[in-house]
């Protein structure tokens, strides 16, 4: 239920995730929205804030529960790295933000840009937001640009849905970002349609899309998944640098540890729908809390390996139409305890935090709070 | 009318996959073709009056109990006329699909399974055939071979072989390179064992779909046939030729037009909804609804 | 650029096989009439001397390449022989005939395009109802031969309404609003079939697109819901859409024929029809050629337009 939260709000939203945990699944107590404000005055208002984010797939027979009772807090201008196998809800979580998500995705919680709630703001505000504040890169670039539009077009449409300007300034503003991004000759491809460009330069026509209109925040789908490995370093090396000309907040969504270590402020990992661990990137490399990101660290063949995949963890992701109740990790965990059936919250850990029962309790009193616990609901 | 709507299944099933009722709409289709087909073969028994019996008190006699169809020109019985005309119908549309089938299926099988110069050629000779309009061809080919409704019958089904001959060889190409026939191939399977175990179960569905589509077709084009003289003669009980006499009493008497039409759309119909169905049921993941 | 011309080149020589081919059958269609089509065309009070006078001039006492090759090379001239009933050359015939079909064939294309393609756009789109209803009208309307409901359609709008003339045609040089009149009934019994096929194709089309993450895109771009659908969707799924319109156009061509032949319009069609009748084999030879060649342009033009419309179709074909 309860995730990490910033480090400044832990205390109450450690608390309002308890009591959710133990009493119901419901969603946003009181005590977590004040635990958000008192951060907001705290530090710098974070950019983005997620509150007990839940999304549910409604399908004809069955329910899945892809995102369950995710907070976190971007900070301005940091770069958070968002981890975790394929299915884990990471990129749910990003459509969400989006506003991108099918009809018969269910989204509750909240979604706070800027302090504003997204899930419920109205459509057609959201779609100006989209592109213009907020970007989003996809995956795979053979795939996120329409093949029968030309590349430059595709970038200048994205200004001309949000600034009133003429053709003409749309398609100069255009030439300069797919020179930023490292189109050579910009003039020159402009009007080729994207199958004429290599995996790597349609990828940066998809990140100058993006970026057409200087968007606060970025999010960034597995931007290098779908490369080479060369092209993939050279990507990133692209995103790190626009990142700081252009002062955004990125949101990078990845599988790949090696990606975090190399460009990400902060990490958090997510499994099976749930957060259980946000720490700064050295500390999580240097000391793993989580089980799960233990467990996804020793998987590494090297820690300095650059490219790590991850998924070599024993064990299955338990199936997200009948999720296990509690930790969803529980069942490949090592150090399985009774109390685990019921949801951990986010309790801090150096300047991170962790979502897991080994926080805060001693193997040897486990037994006794998980009565506590189960007997308070 | 000949949309070339290919349906690829590529699913690997080894028996021939039997048609489901495909839905509601699907059951539907049958329900419908199974009344048909009894009304025509059941003919005899069920028509109240003759087909031919001229009867002077009822020229352009309005519908009632005896002759709920009403009466033509003649004062020929519509209703009778109509259950009757069935009989030409559809065994005209199922006859030129079988017929088509029969040729169509084989070429379909030699030319996507053998490749390379034999499919070249034989899709050549297809797509010559399919570059006329369908209804242009029909009608040059009874204009060589002079009007009449065995001559409907072989017209549609040379239109058909093509369409059929296509189907099948795009549904044999999906097959033909799939890790499960190369290997069959490399242990040594006969060609007949690989045409009969993997292609034929891959292709008989699509081909199906297509023939009830073709069917439905088969029906409008040899009522149109008739309605243009170039189809079944008078005075036999045929929907076309029934609309084509009774025309120039449109006005007079509408019933001699509105039945026959409405027999040859509900027939029409009950092979579209079959081929819905069908569809469905062998690609379910078709967007196609 | 270069790509397109290329691709365009390359697809008008692929046509001229099946040009030639055509024209073969078409020349063998006289040739394939059972015992002597001359004997058959002037009937039994025939002086053999008719007979032999017709068979000179058809060049059917030649050897068949020969004859085919005087033949083709008068067609190409634009000599297709001369009806041996009213004596006039058929190319005069089709002077006549041709625009009037053109004229039927293309506005109802054009009606069919306008109305099914939105609509197959609206049942993609909108919700469940839409999409249920947009399929019992397709399945309906392509159960509906396009004689009968011409004779339905005169039977309301004449019979009943008194609204519209019954049949009949006038020259559109003479009077423009009454070529209309006379043209609307023949134009909506040829144009609801094709709008159910049109519909359905772009239904499903648009459906295909739909869940291509290049759609997820243009939202995450910002871009308006109705530019995403109309402007890209729209775009993508235009292949399926315009192959479709091309295939139809042929049943459009075929329709052509039974609706002249309703509504007595003096169109190829009802003058192929009729010509079969009074074993015209001439005039039925000129008709048939020049509607499959009709065919066969507009099939080599939507493919040229596919190709305009979706870069990709160049690339496939230059491989």
């Amino acid at each position: 239920m309860s995730a990490p939260l910033e480090k400044d709000g832990q205390e109450d939203g450690q608390k309002g995730g308890t009591v959710g945990a133990a009493v119901t699944a419901s969603p946003t107590t009181a005590s977590s929205t004040t635990a958000s404000s008192t951060t907001a005055s705290a530090t710098a208002a974070p950019i983005l804030a997620f509150d007990d984010v839940r999304v549910d797939y409604r399908g004809r027979s069955s329910t899945v529960s892809a995102v369950a009772g995710v907070s976190l807090e971007l900070r301005a201008g940091e770069t958070f790295g968002l981890v975790g196998e394929s299915g884990c809800g990471k990129t749910t979580l990003s459509m969400a933000v989006m506003g991108l998500l099918p009809d018969r995705a269910q989204v509750s919680g909240e979604i706070r840009f800027r302090g504003e709630d997204l899930v419920t703001m109205p459509a057609g505000r959201r779609r100006r937001l989209r592109g213009d504040d907020v970007s989003m890169v996809f995956q795979d670039p053979a795939t996120s640009l329409d093949a029968t539009f030309p590349i430059g077009e595709q970038v200048a449409e994205t200004i001309r849905a949000h600034r009133s300007v003429s053709r003409r300034e749309a398609r100069d503003r255009a030439l300069q970002l797919l020179a930023e991004v490292g189109i050579p000759d910009p003039a020159a491809r402009y009007s080729d349609p994207p199958h004429r460009l290599s995996g790597g330069m349609r990828q940066r026509v998809v990140i100058a899309a993006a970026l057409a209109n200087d968007p606060d925040l970025l999010l960034a789908d597995e931007p290098t998944t779908a490369l080479d490995v060369t092209i993939q370093a050279q990507i990133l090396d692209l995103l790190a640098q626009l990142k700081q000309r252009h002062g955004m907040t990125m949101l990078l969504i990845t599988h790949d540890l090696g990606v975090v270590a190399q460009i990400c402020d902060r990490v958090g990992v997510m499994y099976a729908g749930q957060l259980v661990e946000v720490a700064p990137v050295d500390q999580l490399f240097a000391a793993p809390r989580h089980p799960y990101t233990r467990a996804l660290l020793q998987a590494l063949p090297s820690r300095a390996q650059r490219s790590g995949r991850l998924a070599v963890v024993e064990g299955q992701v338990p199936d997200l139409s009948e999720p296990p109740s509690g930790c969803r990790f529980k069942e490949r965990c090592p150090h399985r305890m009774p109390v685990c059936d019921t949801t951990p919250a986010a309790t801090p850990a150096g300047a991170g935090s962790v979502a897991c029962w080994l926080e805060t309790v001693d193997r040897a009193t486990n037994v006794e709070l998980a009565e506590q616990v189960g007997g308070a609901a | 009318m000949i949309a070339l709507e290919p349906v690829t299944v590529t699913s690997r099933r080894r028996r021939i996959p039997m048609p489901r009722w495909g839905g509601r709409e699907g059951m539907a289709g049958w329900i419908i073709l199974g009344v048909l087909v009894l009304v025509a073969l059941l003919a005899p028994v069920l028509a109240p009056h003759s087909t031919e019996a001229i009867d002077g008190s009822r020229i352009f006699g309005a519908p009632d109990w005896s002759h709920p169809f009403g009466s033509d020109d003649l004062g020929r019985d519509v209703f009778s006329r109509v259950l009757y005309a069935y009989r030409a119908s559809l065994s005209i549309a199922i006859g030129s699909v079988l017929l088509a089938m029969a040729v169509g299926i084989p070429i379909g099988l030699i030319a996507g399974y053998a490749g390379g110069w034999t499919d070249l050629v034989l899709m050549r000779a297809v797509d010559l055939l399919l570059a006329f309009p369908a209804l242009l061809l029909a009608i040059s080919l009874i204009a060589i071979l002079g009007p009449g409704g065995l001559v409907a019958l072989l017209a549609i089904a040379i239109i058909y072989v093509p369409i059929m001959a296509r189907v099948v060889r795009s549904s044999v190409l999906v097959v033909r390179n799939q890790p499960y026939v190369l290997g069959a191939r490399a242990r040594g399977a006969s060609h007949w064992a690989i045409v009969r175990g993997h292609v034929l179960p891959n292709a008989i569905g699509p081909a199906l779909v297509q023939a009830s589509v073709l069917m439905a077709f088969a029906i409008i084009i040899e009522a149109a046939l008739s309605f243009l003289g170039l189809g079944a003669q008078p005075p036999t009980p045929e929907l076309g030729l029934m609309l084509a006499e009774g025309n120039n009493y449109l006005t007079q008497a509408p019933w001699v037009e509105i039945f026959p039409g409405l027999a040859i759309a509900l027939s029409v119909l009950a092979f579209n909804l079959i081929g819905d169905g069908l569809r469905r049921s062998f690609d379910p993941g078709q967007l196609a609804r | 650029m270069t790509a397109r011309l290329a691709y365009v080149g390359r697809r008008i020589l692929l046509t001229i096989p099946v040009l030639i081919a055509t024209s073969i059958f078409v020349f063998l269609l006289i040739r394939l009439v059972p015992g002597d089509p001359v004997q058959t065309m002037l009937g039994i009070r025939a002086t053999p001397d008719n007979v032999a006078t017709v068979r000179a001039q058809l060049g059917l006492d030649k050897p068949l390449p020969e004859q085919y090759w005087t033949w083709i090379t008068g067609v190409l001239h634009g000599d297709l022989g001369q009806d041996f009933i009213s004596h006039e050359p058929i190319t005069s015939l089709l002077g006549v005939s041709l625009p009037i079909t053109l004229e039927l064939t293309v506005l109802a294309m054009l009606l069919a395009v306008l109305v099914g393609v939105p609509l197959g756009v609206l049942a993609a789109v909108k919700g469940r109802w839409t999409r249920r209803i947009s399929g019992g009208f397709v399945v309906a309307a392509i159960s509906i031969p396009e004689f009968w409901l011409g004779i339905m359609l005169v039977l309301l709008f004449t019979g009943v309404l008194h609204l519209l003339p019954p049949n009949g045609w006038v020259p559109i040089t003479q009077d423009v609003g009454l070529n209309i009149t006379y043209m609307i009934l023949p134009v909506l019994a040829l144009a609801l079939g094709q709008t159910a096929y049109l519909l359905r194709t772009t239904r499903a089309a648009m459906l295909g697109t739909a869940g291509e993450p290049y759609v997820a895109f243009l939202h995450a771009k910002g871009l308006r819901t109705r530019t995403v659908i109309y402007l890209h969707m729209l775009r993508n799924a235009s292949g399926p859409i315009v192959t479709v319109a091309g295939i139809q156009f042929g049943v459009l061509l075929g329709g052509a024929i039974v609706v002249e032949n309703l509504f007595a319009l003096p169109g190829v069609g009802r003058m192929v029809v009729g010509a079969i009748s009074n074993r015209n084999y001439v005039v039925v030879q000129g008709g048939v050629l020049v509607i499959a060649t009709l065919f066969i342009l507009v099939n080599l033009l939507t493919d040229i337009v596919h190709g305009l419309l979706d870069p990709r179709v160049e690339e496939a074909v230059a491989r």
